[in-house]
């Protein structure tokens, strides 16, 4: 790109990663071996709520090659209960690693066992003996929530949090409406992400300075080790954590630190030696990370003569499982996106967190707002439906205009830019709109089940993370941060480490892409280290991959490193040189990358340049002494603390949208639900790399037609987990992905530096499309999608009339 | 994940017999589908060992049985609960018994309560593989019953 124009920004390299990764010579946890190494495994409870009556591990202990076993007891006595972030009542709950005294869901560790290979450790595993004794498990959010049987009793109630969140004049609006619509009850079904790569992790408690060292595929390391050495009980600073390739996360590897932990532990007690522990697929559905289920009750809408939202009232119930572990930040999370894509300004969002028997859940997939933006849209589709307006107009009525960029929500979030009516249009014209309304007319004489639905979201990124203190007023939480290095090593390579832990975002790729253009130079030259590195001493406190924001924190931060190293070789090359830092321009020349003057011709190479600094620095004048070459800079979002008693405050960067547009049919005789069409359409803003960003935007939709027609967390009345493999639990495959149409829009953000917006969760806007174009599918039967998972079975029942009937679930005054 | 049951047969046995041979594990214990031992620890309790299994989860199942309601000669209510592979297991199993003509009727009923990994990869075959075991030890306990039918 030397002397043009054009930048590498914007361009659609390949990934640097990709031939690594696809050739197999990628890096993962589970690759490295170890002198010495023993492997872990966990006995885990049968029950979803049970006291621990006896645990006899003498059997297991007497098997050749098993080291020892840990219990619950025996962490209790030498660490402290991890952090909880909620305030009581949740924040009273004490949760250990292993189980102590009773287990609160199917599959919670309770005895770890220690051995010479994976197979004597479940040899070890089945031989040790627990006796149980079953307590009235619950299942259910709101059953919960009745304290009939108490999953803590430290807490004195399965309640976690409970808040309101109130803006605008509700009542005033709600006598001033033309219509009002009421919706009894819906609700977001569980699921959890199936990466590709499990839970891993390799521990090791060093006896000689009492230092640990994790090998792991943790998502979010500044967060674990936070969490880790309060638990833990040691200096922060004596905690390493290394990630390497990761097999993707989706959020829910966040959540990897008890069993961390326990491998820690288990190194300390088997005399320093380091400890591997590889998530088997069964475990990683029964006791990893769920993401969160959320009930909506007693929703009612108030709507003017046009249709337009004017206010909504909704009690929100959400269900954590069995401890709270990163929630209940899930209770404030969702009002990143408070009014979705619209622009009412009157709401009232009573929300209550409830400790269940079920796995524990975990950030996943656009975590808490997707839950929220799928009743938004839900909310949307009813009252299109009950008042008669196309769901394309209803939208047009309701959405936040072009114009009125940058929008400040009712709750103080400020949206950065969009445009959605232009992806509504663009979205109709790539599917044929017109076209498929007349298909579905005609197929509707003969009996056919054809449904069209829109589904706008928000992939909200970059967080702040004040808004803990608004659950939790006591949390030390603000603002959020990342880190980078770019440094000219001795030999002259341009070296740049980052504090994030991609798991397939091409984050090699694109922070090549920005420093390119910052030094003028090929991405091809630049090496970025991958994965994450404590030592590395380039992290902050929230340095992980996690909430689409390496596009805005990652590379604002790795730009600044660039920008500060640009500087330093500008100020070095002047010297060397003899010209002025004004004279200077920078590109590739004989001798590869230089530094060159543009009145005297003189050029120095970044080799050049290093080796003054690093090994020739007798050369240097004084005055450039503080030039290392070795430039580390943290960008810091510009966040305030949000007013925790209003609940209100910027919670959120860049905003990026999604629309989505899906042509369903259910099958009379099968009802399996096909999509007949599909297109998406992304606005993520200024694009780094169109090729990544349309990879993430398939893999994003493949997620969630996934979650909306295959993949649930089914528990049944004692809490067993029914769903524990693939067998049951189904995530999409290439046979059951639809050929998807792929548009795109941009508007630029002016809140990060480059116009960008964190992307890649993608909103889950395909759950909300599905359940949409069901509706308008079942519409004229008066068969109401409550639930955000549909599969043959759930729509057989409704087409029966045994479920999800309108009358009972929907009303509507009509007063004008 | 439960599984109830319940049916009831009749045999040409007199009501005392009937009540003795289901409050004898020795003779009752046999019956159970997969038997592979039984040891009696008092008049009311007393452990089975049995082969259980679906598809590749196999295993042996130790479940501690308890009589929990003996009344003679009518009734006769058993509590046991244990531990199967990769999972735990807790019952009740029941029986009513009454005069019918020369014989008696049995009138059984019974809930299982399986919990843990088999309930979790096994789930959908659990209620058409307990239903069958359970006709299976009906079957026995009426076959056990009608071989000895007249002898006292």
């Amino acid at each position: 790109m030397s002397g043009s124009d054009k930048t590498w920004v914007g361009q659609s390299l390949s990934r640097k990663e990709e031939d690594r990764l696809l050739r197999g010579r990628g890096k993962f946890v589970d690759d490295i071996k170890l002198r010495e190494m023993l492997y872990l495994r966990f006995v885990r409870s049968p029950y979803a709520h049970a006291k621990i009556v006896s645990i006899d591990t003498s059997a297991a202990e007497k098997i050749p090659g098993v080291i020892c076993t840990l219990r619950g007891s025996e962490i209790a006595s030498q660490t402290q209960p991890f952090i909880e972030i909620a305030p009581d009542p949740g924040g009273r709950i004490r949760d250990y690693p292993l189980a102590v005294s009773k287990v609160r869901y199917q599959g919670e560790p309770v005895v770890a066992v220690v051995a010479e290979s994976p197979a004597i450790a479940d040899d070890g595993a089945e031989a040790v003996l627990i006796e149980y004794e079953a307590l009235d498990p619950v299942v259910d959010a709101e059953q919960a929530l009745t304290d009939a049987s108490i999953l803590h009793e430290e807490a004195g109630t399965n309640k976690v949090w409970n808040g309101v969140f109130e803006y605008g004049d509700v009542e005033q609006a709600f006598r001033d409406a033309a219509s009002i619509v009421e919706i009894d009850r819906m609700h977001f079904h569980r699921f959890s992400s199936t990466p590709l790569e499990n839970n891993v992790v390799i521990g090791q408690w060093d006896p000689k300075d009492d230092h640990i060292h994790y090998w792991c595929n943790n998502s979010f390391p500044s967060f674990a080790i936070q969490f880790l050495a309060a638990h833990l009980q040691v200096h922060i600073d004596r905690i390493r954590v290394q990630t390497f390739d990761i097999g993707g996360s989706f959020g829910i590897k966040i959540t990897s630190y008890p069993q961390m932990a326990v491998c820690a532990l288990a190194s300390k007690k088997a005399g320093g030696r380091p400890i591997k522990w590889v998530e088997t697929r069964s475990e990683h559905m029964i006791s990893s990370a769920h993401g969160n289920e959320r009930t909506f009750r007693d929703t009612r809408v108030a709507l003017d003569n046009q249709g337009v939202i004017t206010a909504i009232t909704s009690r929100h119930i959400d269900d954590c499982g069995a401890y709270p572990r990163y929630e209940p930040l899930g209770c404030v999370i969702w009002s990143q996106v408070f009014p979705g894509v619209y622009r009412f300004k009157n709401a009232r969002i009573d929300f209550t967190q409830a400790v269940t028997n079920k796995c524990p859940v975990g950030p996943n997939r656009g975590y808490s707002r997707m839950q929220h933006l799928w009743f938004l849209e839900r909310v949307v589709d009813i009252c299109a439906h009950e008042l008669g307006i196309p769901a394309d107009e209803m939208r047009l009525r309701n959405y936040i205009r072009p114009e009125e960029f940058p929008y400040t929500t009712p709750n103080g979030c400020i949206y950065d830019s969009g445009n959605y009516p232009k992806m509504l249009e663009m979205a109709k014209q790539l599917i044929d709109w017109d076209g498929w309304k007349k298909k579905q007319a005609d197929a509707r004489k003969r009996g056919r089940m054809i449904g069209i639905g829109i589904g706008t979201t928000l992939d909200s990124g970059t967080n702040n993370f004040g808004q803990s203190q608004i659950v939790n007023p006591g949390a030390p939480f603000s603002g959020n941060s990342q880190g980078a290095n770019c440094k000219l090593d001795i030999y002259g390579e341009v070296v740049v480490a980052v504090g994030s832990c991609p798991q397939g975002q091409g984050h090699e790729t694109t922070a090549a892409q920005v420093v390119a253009d910052v030094l003028n130079i090929n991405p091809d030259l630049i090496t970025v280290r991958t994965g994450f590195d404590t030592e590395r001493n380039v992290h902050t406190g929230f340095s992980g991959t996690y909430a689409s924001q390496f596009a805005v924190s990652g590379l604002s931060a790795v730009h600044g490193a660039a920008q500060k190293l640009k500087a330093e070789m500008k100020r070095l090359a002047a010297f060397v040189l003899a010209c002025k830092e004004e004279d200077l321009e920078f590109g590739s020349g004989a001798q590869g990358p230089e530094v060159r003057s543009k009145s005297n011709g003189r050029s120095i190479n970044y080799w050049g340049l290093a080796n003054i600094v690093n090994v020739n620095s007798a050369v240097l004048s004084p005055e450039l002494h503080d030039v290392t070459l070795n430039c580390r800079y943290v960008w810091r979002a510009p966040f305030k603390v949000p007013d925790t008693k209003k609940k209100y405050g910027n919670l959120t960067m860049t905003y990026a949208s999604q629309l989505h547009i899906a042509v369903v049919e259910i099958d009379g005789e099968t009802c399996i639900p096909k999509i007949l069409d599909y297109v998406a359409v992304d606005d993520c803003g200024t694009v780094i790399n169109p090729r990544i960003v349309e990879g993430q935007v398939y893999g994003a939709t493949a997620h969630g037609i996934g979650a909306a027609l295959l993949e649930n967390c089914v528990y049944d009345e004692v809490g067993n987990m029914l769903t524990s493999t693939f067998s049951d639990y189904l995530p999409i495959t290439p046979v059951n992905m639809p050929s998807v149409k792929y548009g795109h829009i941009a508007t630029p953000s002016p809140h990060s530096y480059s116009g960008a917006k964190g992307m890649g969760e993608g909103g889950a806007a395909p759950i909300h499309t599905i359940s949409a174009a069901l509706q308008d599918a079942l519409f004229d039967k008066r068969i109401f999608i409550q639930d955000s998972f549909n599969n043959p079975d759930s729509l057989f029942r409704a087409l029966r009339g045994e479920t999800c009937r309108a009358k009972d679930l929907v009303k509507v005054e009509r007063r004008a | 994940m439960a599984i109830k049951f319940d049916g009831e047969f009749e045999v040409q046995r007199k009501l005392e017999d009937v009540y003795e041979f289901l409050v004898d594990p020795q003779r009752f214990a046999p019956l159970l589908p997969e038997f592979e031992g039984v040891s009696v620890h008092d008049a009311e309790h007393f452990s089975v060992r049995v082969r259980v299994g679906i598809s590749h989860i196999k295993g042996v199942a130790d479940v501690k049985m308890r009589l929990a309601e003996a009344l003679r000669p009518e009734r006769a209510r058993y509590e046991g609960q244990g531990s199967v592979a990769g999972g735990n297991v807790s019952m009740i199993a029941g029986f009513d018994l009454s005069p019918a003509g020369d014989g008696t009727k049995v009138a059984w009923r019974g809930e299982a309560q399986v919990f843990g990994r088999l309930t979790s990869v096994a789930g959908g075959l659990l209620q058409p593989l307990g239903k069958k075991q359970i006709q299976k030890l009906i079957d026995s306990l009426q076959a056990a019953l009608r071989a000895s039918e007249g002898i006292s």
